[in-house]
């Protein structure tokens, strides 16, 4: 079991855009096919530690632009 | 002089022995090609066994999964007859044993504490296509309480962060109890998780145990030996010392606050977004080359359940002081809803048999079925059904009883907030008509069927 590994920021960055509208987690999944799965995992970890995440009753998330 | 070798080989058997006698038995087989996580669900659900996906990608941790997803499979798990689940569980239940602590674990054999607790280092598999995010399915929650002592129970936890899960404790549970009472508090809980228990303490766990009774006690009692228990390195909470994985932290003192699921539930269907505690991870103990356990829905978490399920039918049948020839769960009912029961039957006992059935909360509909009906067959209870019923007289509804808020027909939308949903039953009484005579019901027999055999011929 491997730790230590830090977040890609440039896979972090192109989570965010697609937070942009409301989106199931499959769809990160979907839209992150390149990258591995840890990566993707580490990468949620930073957004969500970061950012407050919005959720709509479908479970579909999405980022709150800050006024 | 093997027997007694075999026992001793078995004794306290972990849950790698059982992976390893399972694939003996041809319900596991090994998946030597990379896999991702991404896709492991996918492949237990067309898979005809078990799997254990040795190579998983980006991981060193290989993961198994569906261990118990059909009555043939738990049986094998258990290593008990398929048809004798629900009398051994009974049987079980009935003599707990306290469990044993022991100093070194294999669970302990690795620790990672501080910057090293990182949960993406754990191959978490993403599981249905709604899910809120991956899941650990298979884990079991252990928990303590100076008054309510020892607890063991199954809950799921939503990855969020590196040290972070959300775990559902939406409906009323033992640990959901546990934590109110530290939460009024704002103090957080100790709890620990572990991951690749073996079989008996995972349905122990899953067993709504009576109030007092810890469900290592149960596990004993399935096992025949007492469960080996050690105490978490960092919380003041007893594991199983041969799980592979433990997740060591706090329900922190959050409330029902943290978005949670989707998640594909026990019912087979997808469930809601709800709100609940987060789990703070300190500390992360595991076996040297541990292998991770992905608890497939809903069939395996049903399965873990329908031993109990078929227990708790016997017992209130005894209590109606019906003689029980077998019970059976059946899956389409997920393996509590829907049960048929065979029974030696004096006059008016097929009602009491629905009448006694119908009173367990879980179940929703029942069938009774005189003893000379295969109740593992369904097309023998379905005729059955056809030839002993009349509709008008045969069949029992029960209107306005307890209900659950999963079941989408007792529209749990509409109810107010705490109000809890009631639902209808059914029971169909298939034993022969009283004042019908059984000669009625002759079966027809092959002309000398003892004298044919199958294999002179084809």
């Amino acid at each position: 079991m491997t730790s230590g590994r830090q977040a890609d920021p440039a896979l972090v960055k192109q989570i965010e855009e697609c937070l942009r509208e409301p989106v199931y987690f499959r769809d990160i999944l979907d839209a992150t096919r390149d990258q591995k799965y840890r990566a993707v995992l580490l990468a949620w970890s930073d957004i969500r530690t970061r950012h407050a995440l919005e959720r709509d009753e479908h479970g579909r998330y999405w980022r709150a632009e800050r006024a | 002089m093997a027997a007694r070798r075999m026992d001793q080989d078995r004794r306290n058997e972990d849950f790698r022995g059982m992976l390893a006698r399972m694939e003996r038995e041809g319900h596991l087989r090994r998946v030597t090609k990379t896999i991702s996580p991404r896709h492991i669900t996918a492949l237990c659900g067309q898979a005809p066994s078990a799997v254990l996906c040795e190579a998983v990608e980006d991981y060193d941790i290989p993961v198994v999964g569906g261990l118990y997803w059909t009555r043939d499979r738990l049986a094998s798990a258990l290593d008990w007859p398929v048809g004798e689940l629900g009398s051994r569980f009974a049987t079980a239940v009935a003599r707990p044993l306290s469990p044993v602590l022991v100093n070194d674990a294999p669970c302990q054999e690795v620790v990672a504490t501080g910057d090293d607790v990182d949960l993406t280092a754990l191959p978490i598999p993403f599981m249905h296509e709604k899910d809120g995010a991956p899941y650990i399915s298979g884990g079991v929650a252990f928990a303590d309480d100076p008054e309510l002592g020892p607890n063991a129970g199954c809950y799921r936890l939503m990855f969020r962060t590196r040290r972070e899960m959300a775990i559902d404790l939406f409906t009323a549970s033992d640990l959901r109890r546990y934590y109110t009472r530290t939460y009024e508090r704002k103090q957080p809980l100790p709890v620990a998780i572990a991951i690749g228990v073996h079989a008996f303490e995972h349905m122990a766990a899953a067993y709504k145990a009576p109030a007092g009774l810890n469900e290592m006690e149960i596990a004993g009692g399935l096992r025949g030996e007492p469960a080996h228990l050690v105490r978490a390195k960092t919380v003041d909470v007893m594991v199983p010392a041969n799980a592979e994985i433990v997740l060591e932290g706090e329900l922190l003192p959050n409330g029902w606050t943290a978005d949670e699921g989707p998640f594909g539930e026990f019912a087979g269907m997808q469930g809601d977004l709800k709100h609940n505690p987060l789990f703070r991870v300190g500390a992360i103990t595991h076996r040297r080359n541990p292998i991770f356990y992905a608890l497939q829905m809903p069939w395996e978490n049903d399965w873990l359940n329908g031993p109990a399920t078929e227990a708790a039918c016997r017992r209130v049948l005894g209590l109606a002081g019906i003689q029980v020839a077998g019970v059976r769960a059946t899956e389409g009912g997920c393996c509590g809803w829907s049960v048929v029961a065979a029974i030696k039957k004096r006059a008016g006992e097929g009602r009491n048999a629905l009448a006694a059935l119908l009173s367990l909360p879980v179940v929703k509909q029942a069938i009774v079925t005189d003893d000379d009906i295969d109740i593992y067959n369904s097309d023998e209870v379905e005729w059955a059904v056809t030839f002993r019923c009349q509709a008008d007289k045969d069949i029992i509804i029960l209107s306005g009883m307890k209900g659950k808020h999963v079941d989408p027909s007792v529209r749990p939308w509409d109810l107010k907030p705490g109000e809890l949903p009631t639902t209808a039953k059914f029971g169909i009484d298939a034993t022969i008509p009283e004042g019908i005579p059984a000669f009625r019901y002759e079966r027809i027999v092959p002309a000398f069927r003892s004298e044919v055999r199958l294999e002179d011929y084809l």
